[in-house]
């Protein structure tokens, strides 16, 4: 077993696939686009739910990276590395984010205040244009990166330096940092969800929504870890470190998200049903109906049911083979999740068919290559493992350290 | 275990959850001293003759009450819910800091719990017994309560089980039953301990009685752990299910500020935060004046306080998006309502609640103030004051200026509103000084646990085998 924990080489051969993977989807994404008639609006649309959904994993594993530092739980640093990864990704996020920023007229209702003849409507959207306008939305976007990226960069230096030196005083800094950290980072991500995804809809809100993304990100990153950690396990050197201790360390996260997932979710469609106000439950019928209705009950069954019953079981949650298919049903269910959320603010209370949401699935299939080559670039450029963290011994011991 | 797995040189830096020098009898002796000795303490009695008196004063209202209706407190329409409801909500949310470090720290194998889980079980007993009482006592008759409960009659009367307000009557019962199962079963052991080191007849049939034949048989403790687990695993979901509900008391009607999609998780955060500054309220003064500083060490209260900073500052994110999203909402009644809130007539308690929940806890951030008792002592208290002010600002203020202002009207709580919030204070404490007297407050086995002696995992048996010896200190906790 090598000390230094340096990536396996073919990990380059899976960075390649990946972005073979993604050339695919996007070639598939332009010939749906040419098919589609409106090029121009569907590349936006479909390029926002591929935005999202990337951006939350890159998110999630920044969160998780803080809520590790913060809880000081020992087994966390296993995953330290793929965190680490996954939120330097946020790099390429934030120049990913420029098109979004170019169509912003396709994408977003209220860019369109002035052509509204409804004297309501219009009396409502100038009083909010006050926050959604294009000029502040993008500075408040580059204010979200900005602050990611500090993060992000702070940490990433802290590790490094750690790998180097092994001095406990990085790990303390780092966690110094993680604690107002992640109060920032979770008001950026909420007002990001309230402008890339809730402000779809101008009329619509809903306190709980940013509460409700930051969770989907978490689920959606510790799933994509479970991956990361399943490929690492099977190849030299991780395959010493992976113990099924660690697989059902990180079920256990991913059962307790998901069910905070269903929570939140729950909470909000019970608050709205009930209150049956006509400012809130439009969005709700809009989802009721069609396709939406049906993805919806999918939802339930894949993003909440069947993961939370599947997860109970400690065999599974320690057998990390089988661990993985339960993380793939909730990454895709994390996607279906975005799309149900996005979509039907693009059809106006038109649902269409479920051919008509391919192009979504070649368009985050297509960015999910340039992603994860990005990821795997990271992973790479790294040892695996802080291996001079203080606490690693333990954490590498088999009973797992809490 | 740990200690060999560490690099060498790493000296953890966190204190150890239990004081040096203890060992199976001095912590027996320590803790059960406190139950067993004989008479009362001087301090005992004459706090307990104040807190009584407190009771007392709740008893005298609930009889006024009972007699005379409901309209001796100040409730009136609008203000259909005042401070019964405030209290009640205030009560339960205390509760909740109970079963959070019993539970759900149990699951998470958070160790350092060890030593406050029994107290903050009792708290949480106490705290909704205080809670039940006032929807108990607001509808107006309680003597015929039990219509609450769906059972056939001839009456035709069926609950409303479309109402937040019935699944309040289920949560909170099935709440309170399995927080006194979990508590009682936890304190069995101890009380077989009690038993067998009672100095006279009357302890020893008492608390033999209470120890339920625990002889220490190892099938007694396998099983008592399996059925310890599950009820922890049962009290998890109802801690949170019971809080959720709690807000949809509100949330699930349309006055703006009520109707709120962000309570649930607010809500349940607002109660641990809550509920965590009761305990630390409670067992800074406690600590000192029983010596417990070996057991409730700096550490608990360290970790108090992370847990109470964050927490708090969920329920502060709460408090931001309503504030964003009332705006946000372009609706005129939630623009009304929000500026209400700030500039109305009881403009004042919103800010000493921002004073009290939001501002004064960020000391907390501060390394050296977590470990002064003296300032975690009054940050405690200013949050104790502020999640009352919370609930004030969102029941009273909501319903004083609704959707027709022809309607609106101040509130004005009688002196009657008083004496009964108060007396459950008093109520309380009484509960909690006969507890501390009669009852082990802290789990003796428990803290068995922390002992380095305990041990017996593969790693000790590996040392043993190959003669390494065994550091004195108690085990380091991980994940604090």
């Amino acid at each position: 077993m090598n000390t230094n924990y340096a990536a396996p080489s073919d990990l380059g051969r899976i960075q390649g696939v990946a972005l073979g993977i993604g050339l695919l989807g996007i070639v598939a994404w332009v010939i749906g686009l040419t098919l589609s008639g409106n090029v121009r609006e569907i590349f936006f649309h479909s390029y926002l739910v591929a935005f999202v959904f990337w951006a939350g994993i890159a998110l999630g594993c920044l969160g998780m990276l803080m809520i590790q530092y913060l809880g000081g739980a020992t087994w966390g640093l296993i995953i330290r590395r793929p965190l680490e990864s996954g939120s330097h990704t946020l790099i390429l996020m934030a120049i990913l984010f420029i098109p979004v920023a170019v169509g912003l007229g396709n994408i977003y209702e209220w860019m369109h205040r002035e052509s509204i003849t409804d004297e309501k409507l219009r009396a409502m959207l100038d009083h909010k244009s006050l926050w959604l306008n294009p000029k502040f939305f993008i500075v408040r976007t580059a204010i979200y990166f900005a602050v990611w990226l500090l993060l992000m960069l702070v940490l990433r230096k802290r590790s490094h330096k750690l790998d180097e030196t092994g001095d406990p005083a990085l790990i303390q800094s780092a966690q110094d940092w993680s604690g107002p950290g992640f109060l920032l980072y979770a008001i950026a991500c909420t007002f990001a969800a309230i402008d890339w995804v809730m402000s779809l809809d101008a009329e619509w809100f809903s306190t709980i929504f940013g509460m409700l993304l930051i969770v989907g990100q978490g689920v959606a990153a510790i799933a994509f870890i479970i991956s990361v950690c399943v490929i690492l396990s099977r190849r030299e050197p991780m395959n010493h470190v992976l113990k099924p201790k660690h697989f059902h360390d990180l079920g256990k996260l991913l059962l307790a998200l998901v069910m905070v997932w269903a929570y939140f979710s729950f909470s909000q469609l019970l608050i709205m049903w009930s209150g049956n106000l006509p400012e809130e439950i439009p969005w709700y019928i809009e989802r009721f109906k069609g396709t939406w209705g049906y993805l919806g009950i999918a939802l339930i069954l894949g993003h909440f049911f069947l993961p939370f019953v599947l997860l109970l079981s400690r065999d599974l949650k320690r057998n990390g083979r089988r661990l993985v298919f339960v993380a793939w049903l909730v990454i895709i269910m994390r996607f279906i999740d975005l799309l149900w959320l996005i979509v039907p603010e693009f059809e106006h209370g038109h649902p269409g068919h479920l051919k008509d949401y391919l192009i979504y699935i070649a368009s985050t299939v297509g960015m999910g290559g340039l992603w994860l080559g990005w990821f795997f670039w990271q992973l790479r450029s790294k040892a695996l493992v802080p291996y001079n963290d203080p606490l690693l011994p333990e954490a590498l011991a088999a009973g797992g350290g809490h | 275990m740990a200690e060999v797995f560490k690099k060498e040189g790493y000296v953890d830096p966190r204190p150890p959850v239990l004081g040096p020098g203890h060992n199976f009898r001095s912590i027996s002796e320590k803790i059960g001293d406190i139950v067993l000795m004989r008479g009362f303490q001087k301090g005992w009695v004459f706090g307990f003759a104040i807190v009584f008196l407190g009771a007392l004063m709740l008893f005298n209202t609930i009889g006024y009450l009972v007699l005379k209706g409901v309209g001796i407190w100040g409730n009136s329409i609008p203000v259909a819910w005042a401070f019964d409801i405030i209290n009640f909500v205030w009560w339960i949310g205390i509760g909740h800091a109970g079963t959070l470090i019993s539970a759900i720290l149990l699951l998470l194998r958070q160790s350092w719990r060890n030593s406050i889980n029994r107290f903050a079980e009792a708290m949480t007993l106490f705290a909704v017994a205080c809670a039940g009482l006032f929807p108990a006592l607001h509808t107006g008759r309680p003597w015929v309560d039990y219509w609450l409960f769906p059972y056939p009659n001839t009456m035709g009367m069926w609950p409303n089980f479309r109402s937040p307000l019935m699944w309040d009557v289920f949560a909170v019962s099935t709440y309170a039953t399995v927080s006194l199962l979990f508590w009682f079963m936890g304190l069995i052991p101890d009380f077989a301990g009690l038993r067998d080191s009672a100095k006279n007849k009357v302890q020893r049939s008492i608390y033999g009685l209470l120890a339920m034949g625990w002889r220490g048989d190892a099938r007694h403790w396998q099983r008592y752990e399996t059925a310890y687990l599950l009820l922890a695993g049962l009290s998890t979901p109802l801690v949170l299910s019971v809080h959720t509900i709690v807000s949809y008391d509100f949330s699930v009607g349309i006055i703006p500020g009520w109707h709120a999609t962000i309570f649930p998780p607010y809500f349940v955060a607002g109660a641990i935060y809550a509920g965590f500054a009761m305990v630390l309220t409670l067992a800074i003064p406690v600590r000192k004046f029983y010596h417990l500083e070996d057991f409730i060490t700096i550490r608990h209260i360290r970790n108090m306080c992370k847990v109470m900073l964050a927490t708090g500052l969920i329920v502060g994110y709460g408090y931001l998006m309503e504030l964003f999203m009332s705006w946000y909402s372009a609706n005129t009644y939630e623009m009304f309502m929000m500026k209400n809130r700030i500039f109305g007539p009881y403009g004042y308690m919103y800010w000493l609640l921002i004073l009290c929940n939001v501002l004064v806890p960020q000391l907390l951030w501060i390394k050296k103030f977590r470990d002064k008792l003296g300032v975690v002592f009054l940050v405690s208290m200013f949050i104790n004051v502020g999640m009352w002010l919370e609930r004030f600002v969102i029941i009273v203020m909501s319903l004083n200026r609704d959707f027709l202002p022809a309607s609106w009207r101040m509130y004005k709580p009688t002196v009657f509103d008083f004496t009964m919030f108060f007396g459950t204070i008093g109520f309380f404490l009484t509960c909690m000084f006969l507890f501390i007297r009669f009852v082990p407050m802290i789990p003796i086995f428990e803290m068995k646990t922390l002992l380095p002696e305990s041990k017996v995992d593969e790693h000790k048996v590996e040392e043993h085998i190959s003669g390494t010896s065994v550091g004195a200190n108690p085990l380091p906790q991980f994940g604090d």
